[in-house]
């Protein structure tokens, strides 16, 4: 590159000798345009024509006629060995290196500058050994947070949806004279066991929504980015990817558009690929409901193990792509804008909370009610035996008619049971669907065990508003296990009651006494496999129908092979 | 300089922060800035936000307001992909 001349301390700035020369032929030839002449600096104006100002190269021509044209494109023919096509990189190149040159002269610079508060956060929390130690401790805390200090709000909504809200839906029903009928069993064992089942979990969502919109408005998200992305590209996968896997921890349809912003479309594809496979969201009530019944000491661990497992498991199978269906592309490095630390505004995380929670309330109230209904239907048809509508064994259902058929894929991994098979296929409209589904499956049998012990709608109000006050209080004495700390001794295990209980007898049959193995197994499944049909459609729609298949088809099969390995792994080693 | 920038990216071993780029050209992060911005006037760099749920969320029904980096993520810096040389170095 040609030195620039540097004239301190006047500081004007002179170009390298060619350019300079065209300059002054160029102003020469301008200022005989009047017009030209006496609306803009000569020179500035030159400059600007030469790097190709197209909006000032047009008025010089209108105003200055085919002499302007010629003289400029004599200049940039004169220029273009020493330049080629690069004319306005070398003009703009040698201002900045004055600009830098005359700053060096002008300011006396500390030899270490100094560091921002975010500097000193960042050199800690992006730090290449501590920086993915950090990012897996504050997941740890999330969900510490969103199984432990939720739980007791979560029980509090399942025995309030459970027990008065149930009673006053049939004794309403029973005045209306159809206690008893068909339209009971639909809206106790269809929309509220079913939608009631998953809004139970609205706590949970509310609080891991707080934990994301605390770390995204802090400005932490982007370092995890960060941070991931370094080991990703330490793997050989494009470092980019991470970007809409994090996405992917609220919702794979979002994660799948977000590959947009990767430049190659192969890369666009391997990643929308390995996106399904971060646990989204909606899968966290499926293990929020199974881990509180096989691991309820535990729950937290399994659940962290799970988005853990999601994680290793897109790295994995990123890899094998990448050395099998993407190879030939290495991938490429890219800078990324860390945003100053921010302190987050109360405002602004309660908006972030209430319209993600909102969202899942309204697929709670559309593809999970209707699903519900489905189901419910399905239920309700016999297929066998001599049952009536609505009155039937759940066993001999169309239901469990067709989700036995399916009951022999997933018999080698512990959980072949009608209902369990029945709760993944519907867990295709959406993940939510896998609880409401169990719920609706077994809250029959459950049912049939509860005795239930009537009483006044002021003592229903009195147990709500106790349960409330004594659900805060356990919420709060939880609040301090999330670093450690346990303020009161830990409760002694109790038998599982009612749809716990039949979960648990369910998963202990299919899989021959090994209950927890095949919970474990299915927790796996659930997070591994098509995580919905937006997702899917989503797929489609940024990939095409064959990149949808290989989607489905790739996730059951890797999805089914980590299960078997759970399950049958677990068995081998004596779980 | 300019090219320094380009030079940074294409031996880079993995992502940089702008403020770590800035650093190891020792150039002012502003005059980082408005290098990073020709070269993206250029087409030789692609410069956008990481989440990009936006717009493309529009079709995602209830789910769009799940999005993580919903109201924008961080800014990335790519280069295009492209091979030429560089005349005046």
């Amino acid at each position: 590159m040609t030195a620039v001349t540097l004239a301190a301390p006047g500081a004007a700035l002179r170009y390298a000798p060619p350019i300079e020369a065209e300059l002054d032929h160029l102003a020469a030839t301008l200022g005989a345009v009047p017009a030209l002449a006496e609306r803009y600096p000569l020179r500035w104006l030159a400059v600007q024509l030469l790097e190709g100002d197209e909006q000032l190269l047009a008025e010089a021509e209108s105003l200055g006629g085919p002499a302007v044209t010629a003289a400029l494109a004599a200049s940039r023919e004169r220029l273009a060995p020493h330049y080629g096509e690069d004319l306005d990189v070398a003009l703009v190149d040698q201002r900045y290196r004055f600009v830098h040159a005359l700053a060096g002269q002008a300011l006396t610079r500390p030899a270490a500058p100094p560091l921002t508060l975010s500097d000193r956060i960042d050199q800690v929390v992006t730090h290449r050994w501590l920086g993915i130690p950090i990012f897996l401790a504050l997941m740890w805390v999330v969900f510490k947070i969103t199984t432990d200090v939720t739980a007791p709000f979560v029980d509090w909504i399942d025995a309030t949806l459970s027990g008065p809200v149930s009673g006053w839906v049939a004794a309403l029903l029973s005045a209306a004279g159809l206690g008893g009928s068909w339209v009971e069993a639909l809206l106790v064992d269809g929309v509220i066991a079913g939608v009631g089942g998953v809004l139970v979990f609205v706590p949970v969502l509310l609080a891991l929504y707080f934990a994301l919109a605390l770390l995204e408005d802090s400005g932490y998200m982007a370092r995890a980015a960060f941070v991931m992305d370094r080991l990703m590209h330490a793997l050989g996968l494009h470092g980019k990817s991470f970007l809409p896997m994090i996405v992917g921890f609220g919702c794979s349809v979002p994660a799948i558009y977000a590959t947009r912003t990767l430049d190659s479309r192969r890369d666009r594809i391997l990643t929308g690929l390995l996106v399904p496979f971060m646990s989204c969201s909606a899968r966290l009530p499926v293990y929020v409901l199974i881990a509180a019944i096989f691991f309820p000491a535990h729950a937290g661990l399994v659940i962290f193990a799970l988005y853990l497992t999601g994680i290793a498991v897109a790295i994995v199978i990123g890899m094998l792509l990448r050395r099998t269906l993407f190879r030939k592309q290495p991938p490429a490095p890219f800078v990324l804008e860390l945003p100053p630390y921010r302190l987050p505004t109360l405002r602004g995380v309660w908006r972030q909370m209430w319209e993600r929670t909102a969202a899942f309330v309204r697929k709670a109230t559309t593809i999970i009610l209707a699903t519900s209904i489905v189901v419910w239907l399905l239920l309700a048809v016999p297929v066998r035996g001599e049952g009536r509508f609505a009155d039937t064994p759940v066993e001999q259902s169309a239901f469990a008619a067709v989700a036995g058929a399916a009951a022999p894929i997933f018999a080698p991994l512990g959980f072949g049971a009608w209902e369990t098979s029945g709760a993944l296929l519907t867990g295709f409209v959406a993940k939510e669907v896998v609880v409401s589904t169990l719920g609706q499956t077994y809250a029959v049998a459950a049912a049939e065990e509860e005795a239930v012990t009537p009483t006044t709608f002021g003592e229903d109000l009195l147990g709500i508003a106790g349960g409330l006050v004594s659900a805060t209080g356990e919420a709060l004495r939880a609040l301090p296990g999330v670093v450690g700390i346990t303020l009161e001794a830990p409760e002694e295990e109790t038998a599982p009651e009612g749809l716990a209980a039949a979960v648990q007898a369910g998963f202990e049959a299919s899989s021959g006494g090994h209950g927890a193995l095949a919970a474990l197994a299915f927790l796996v499944f659930v997070l591994l496999y098509t995580p919905c049909m937006t997702a899917v459609a989503a797929a489609r729609h940024e990939f095409g129908s064959r990149w949808m298949w290989v989607s489905i088809v790739g996730q059951f099969v890797v999805a089914w092979l980590v299960a078997l390995l759970v399950f049958q792994g677990g068995r081998l080693l004596g779980g | 300089m300019l090219h320094q920038v380009l030079e940074a990216l294409e031996t880079a071993t993995g992502p940089v922060s702008l403020d770590e780029l800035s650093r190891q050209l020792k150039i002012e992060p502003g005059a980082l800035e408005g290098m990073i911005a020709f070269w993206v006037r250029k087409g030789r760099l692609r410069s956008g936000v990481g989440g990009a749920c936006g717009g493309a969320c529009a079709h995602c029904g209830p789910q769009a307001g799940t999005c993580v980096f919903n109201a924008g993520g961080p800014r990335t810096i790519a280069l295009v992909e492209r091979t030429r040389s560089y005349p005046d170095r």
